[in-house]
Parts: C-alpha cells; sequence; structure tokens
C-alpha cells in the first residue's frame, strides 16, 4: 500500500470545519492530497455550515487549498442513491459516488458512524481513516481539543461494532 | 430502497395526475406495466431513469431517494383551519417523513414498534355520553390520576405504543392522527396554546382508538356526514381530560362561579369553555347556568405569562434518533435536516427530553 501522502483524500463536511476550528487545516492540506466535492465545500462556507457558531472561512483560499474539488453529476449521484445503506446527507452521499467513480487508491475520511457504515457494507474497511490518523501522517501536532468522532481510537472501535454484526 | 422509490414515485405521479401509461413515457420506461413493476418495488429503476425522475418532478435528488416514505396504506386525518391544499400536502409530506424515519430506524436498531391498537367499542350510533364515559374509563384504566393532560402524552405512548410528536405545523394546523401500517401516530402543533394542545391530543387518540369503526377524514369534519364522529371524538376528550372523578361541586348561585370555574380550568390544563359545558354534561351546573356564564371571564383563570411551547418531537422519538445515529444507520447531518434543526440544535433537542446526545462533531 503507497504511503498516504501519495494517495487522494477525500474529506466531507465536518473534517473541513473541524480542522478549521481546530487550526490544523493547513499541515493536513499542505502534507496531503487533499479532495472534496463541491457539495461539501459548498456546506464548508460561512453561512451554509448548519452550526450555530460559523466559523470564519474564506471561499476563495479554501477552495484554493484544496488539490481539487471535484463536480459530480447527476448520474452518478444518482447511482449511488439507488443502493441500500443507511441514510446519508447530499455531501455526504456526493463524496461517497465520487469515491465510487473512482479507480485510484482514494482514502476517505469523515467523523460520521452512518457514512462509515456506507463505506463498511460497501467493502472500503480499508479506505477510511480518521483525521487523527492523517495528522499523525504528516507530523502535525494532534489538537488537545480535537472532538471524539475525529479520533483513530473512535473509528477504531466503530469498525469493531460493525464487524460483530456481521458475524 | 427500490419499495421507496416505487412508493415516491408513484406519490408524485399521483400528485401531479399522471396516468401511469403518460409518465413511462415522459422517463423512457418501456410500458405502463414496467412502471407499475417500479412502482411496487419489483423492478430496480435504473441512476438515468432516476435522474429523469427528479428532473421531470423538479425535486432535489435527495428529497427523491430518502428511504423514509411512508407506504401507500398509510393514512393522515388532519385537524385544522384555512390551510391550503397545496400547503397541507408538503406538509403531511413532511410528517410522513418523520413517521418513516422512526420506523426505519426503530426496525433498524431492533426497537419493539408495535402498535397495541386498543379499540373503543363505540360506533357512529352511539350517545355523547357514552362517548365522555369511554374517556372517562381510558383516564381511569391508564391512572392519568387528576390532571389527566400532563400525562397524556407519555400515556399515549406508553399504553398504546404509539408515537406523539409535537411539532412546529403551519398555522391552522392543530394535529392529525395518523396510521401506517406498523405504527401509529399523534402529531400535535407545539405553538398552540395549551389548554388547545391538551384537547386535540385527547380528539386525536379517540380517532386512534376508532379507527376502523369511524374512520376518520383526510380534514376533520370535511364532510358534514363525519361531523357526529367529530362530536364523539370531543365528547371522549372531554371525559378524558376532565373525568367526573376530578370535577369539583358548585354553587350555581355563586357570584364568581366565571373565576371559579376558570381556575379549574387552568388547574386542569383545559380551557373554561370546555370545562364550563363537561359541568353541564356531567350535571354539576345546570345547561341554563352553563350558557349564561361570560366567555370572557371563563378565560381568567389562564396564566397571562407566555408560556414556552413544549420541546420538538419526544422523547420516543429522539431515543430512536440518537440509537439511529450511533449505530450509523443515519448521519448527523441528515437527522438534522429530518428535525428541521441545525446540528448544534440537534444536539440541543437530545440535551432537553434527557436522551445521551450520540455525537461529537
Amino acid at each position: 500500500m503507497s504511503p498516504l501522502n501519495a494517495r487522494p483524500i477525500l474529506v466531507d463536511t465536518n473534517v473541513i470545519l473541524e480542522a478549521h476550528r481546530c487550526r490544523c487545516w493547513n499541515p493536513l492540506v499542505g502534507g496531503l492530497q487533499v479532495e472534496t466535492v463541491e457539495m461539501c465545500i459548498a456546506e464548508a462556507y460561512t453561512g451554509q455550515q448548519r452550526r450555530r457558531d460559523q466559523l470564519i472561512i474564506d471561499p476563495g483560499a479554501l477552495r484554493k487549498s484544496f488539490h481539487s474539488v471535484h463536480a459530480v453529476s447527476k448520474s452518478i449521484t444518482a447511482g449511488i442513491a439507488l443502493l441500500d445503506g443507511p441514510a446519508l446527507d447530499i455531501g455526504e452521499r456526493e463524496l461517497w459516488a465520487h469515491a465510487f467513480h473512482r479507480q485510484d487508491a482514494w482514502v476517505l475520511c469523515g467523523p460520521d458512524a452512518a457514512s462509515m457504515r456506507f463505506g463498511y457494507i460497501h467493502g472500503f474497511r480499508d479506505r477510511m481513516i480518521s483525521l487523527e490518523e492523517l495528522l499523525r501522517s504528516v507530523g502535525s501536532r494532534i489538537p488537545p481539543d480535537l472532538r471524539l468522532h475525529y479520533k483513530a481510537a473512535w473509528l477504531r472501535e466503530l469498525f469493531a461494532k460493525f464487524a460483530l454484526e456481521t458475524k | 430502497m427500490q419499495l421507496k422509490l416505487g412508493w415516491k414515485l408513484r406519490a408524485l405521479r399521483e400528485a401531479s395526475g399522471l396516468t401511469q401509461a403518460e409518465l413511462a413515457r415522459v422517463l423512457g420506461i418501456e410500458n405502463r406495466q414496467s412502471l407499475g413493476l417500479i412502482e411496487a418495488g419489483s423492478r430496480k429503476m435504473s441512476a438515468e431513469e432516476l435522474v429523469r425522475a427528479i428532473e421531470f418532478f423538479e425535486i432535489p435528488i435527495d428529497e427523491f431517494a430518502t428511504p423514509f416514505v411512508v407506504s401507500p396504506e398509510s393514512r393522515f386525518s388532519w385537524r385544522q383551519e384555512g390551510v391550503a391544499n397545496a400547503d397541507l400536502v408538503r406538509f403531511e409530506q413532511q410528517a410522513g417523513e418523520w413517521l418513516a424515519a422512526w420506523l426505519e430506524l426503530a426496525q433498524a436498531t431492533g426497537f419493539d414498534i408495535a402498535p397495541i391498537r386498543q379499540r373503543l367499542s363505540l360506533t357512529r350510533s352511539s350517545s355523547f355520553e357514552d362517548a365522555a364515559s369511554a374517556g372517562e374509563h381510558i383516564a381511569a384504566s391508564w391512572e392519568l390520576g387528576p390532571v389527566p393532560a400532563k400525562v397524556l402524552p407519555q400515556a399515549v405512548e406508553s399504553r398504546l405504543n404509539a408515537l406523539v410528536l409535537m411539532v412546529d405545523a403551519l398555522p391552522g394546523i392543530s394535529g392529525a392522527a395518523c396510521r401506517l401500517p406498523t405504527v401509529d401516530a399523534i402529531l400535535i402543533n407545539r405553538c398552540e396554546p395549551d389548554y388547545r394542545r391538551n384537547f386535540d391530543l385527547a380528539h386525536e387518540v379517540f380517532h386512534v382508538m376508532t379507527w376502523e369503526s369511524m374512520p376518520p377524514e383526510h380534514i376533520d369534519g370535511a364532510s358534514p356526514t363525519n361531523r357526529r364522529v367529530e362530536q364523539l371524538a370531543d365528547s371522549f376528550a372531554s371525559g378524558l381530560l376532565m373525568p367526573a372523578s376530578v370535577l369539583r361541586d358548585y354553587d350555581e348561585n355563586s357570584p364568581d362561579l366565571a373565576s371559579q370555574i376558570a381556575e379549574a380550568a387552568a388547574e386542569l390544563n383545559v380551557s373554561g369553555t370546555a370545562l364550563r359545558w363537561r359541568l353541564a354534561s356531567a350535571g354539576k351546573i345546570s345547561q341554563d347556568v352553563a350558557r349564561s356564564l361570560p366567555a370572557d371571564e371563563l378565560r381568567n383563570g389562564r396564566s397571562k405569562r407566555v408560556e414556552a411551547p413544549p420541546a420538538l418531537y419526544s422523547k420516543k422519538f429522539m431515543e430512536i434518533l440518537a440509537r439511529g445515529i450511533a449505530e450509523g444507520h443515519i448521519s448527523v447531518a441528515r437527522t438534522a435536516k429530518l428535525a428541521r434543526t441545525n446540528i448544534d440544535e440537534l444536539a440541543d433537542l437530545f440535551c432537553v427530553h434527557e436522551v445521551t446526545c450520540p455525537f461529537e462533531l
């Protein structure tokens, strides 16, 4: 398996916001090939964050910080929408639709149990990673206020639960 | 998912007044039979067909391809006044999404949702007194205590294994009784005054408990033939919220009789008017005296301060959402959209209902 810095890292809206909140976005995008989809970047803009306290994020700078931001066609999103699985929000679904369509060694980072379940049941257990692990891979300090769902232990525990369900 | 897509497609087609053959042509589906199979969940819809459908109906993909759709057999009966039909249809879709989500997540997380379909032995020809007695009987057998209105939502949820949701409904909508094949539910507009909410809930309990013998209309009281059912529901609600055991005796000659009744009504969380007629029907005061009581004095017992509405939805509803999130059956962002909140408000809502917030993100 190629090292993380040689692989496209797909991040969802939550990860973009948490990395900005904890001030670890720059080391992340500086050390890795971070990518997302149009819907996730739109959801990360100030005013669109669906959070009470809006982080001030400059849209131009945010877009520029990504290695790529992908537009996802309606038919690709529709293909994912037809699949069984957990109920995802539109940005999460678009990110997975894009990932399903790619042929390279992408890795996906998201903190939501349903999004992780979606990847798990479709056979991508080894393609999902926590924000904490990504930060470690670039030698960045782990912010002390990093929330639970972005930590490696949370993701490990979640996968252990999923594994028990399928036995 | 295919079955839910089929239900959604059927609902959209019927709302547009199209035949299966017409829609099949629009979507480029071979024939009417194939569309029928898609609507029944027996034939898979392709991505291209789905795209054509969302473009034709002009709705976002996540609204179309949602797992939270109620089955076509689901029925709603709305208590409303002056709400435009198109607005009611839209709100019914929203209500259907709440109920379908609850049902879907309850099943996914192994929660027992089978409704306890306790029936009232009343018919259209029952008397109003019989309906009130049935209400009293329920208040006693469910052990609702001295102020039935206070505990009624929780009692309905536990005794009938139904769902009672406090919702932000459009102005004019008081509430609804809902019957899904495997769920009974009551929606109450939480922005209505407490006495009205309580009476609406008791009224809807009647519909839930008499659905087979006296199926309510889609809009309560829309046709004169069903008016009697609505009156029986009101009598039942009176008996349920104001059983004889909690009614005091009054001196009909007292100069402040109206104020006394108003105060008692406030204690019972009902309106002074409702208590006035209940006292008359229970023989505590005469019909003539009841009629003579001034309406403005009957309202005097109500607190002048504006009370905050009850928390959105219910603890039972939020518990299932929490389980769904924790086990990864619904994402937090999708849940927030379902609950019509942002993510922080969703966390607050769990807290208000004393349900452990299932996420930290």
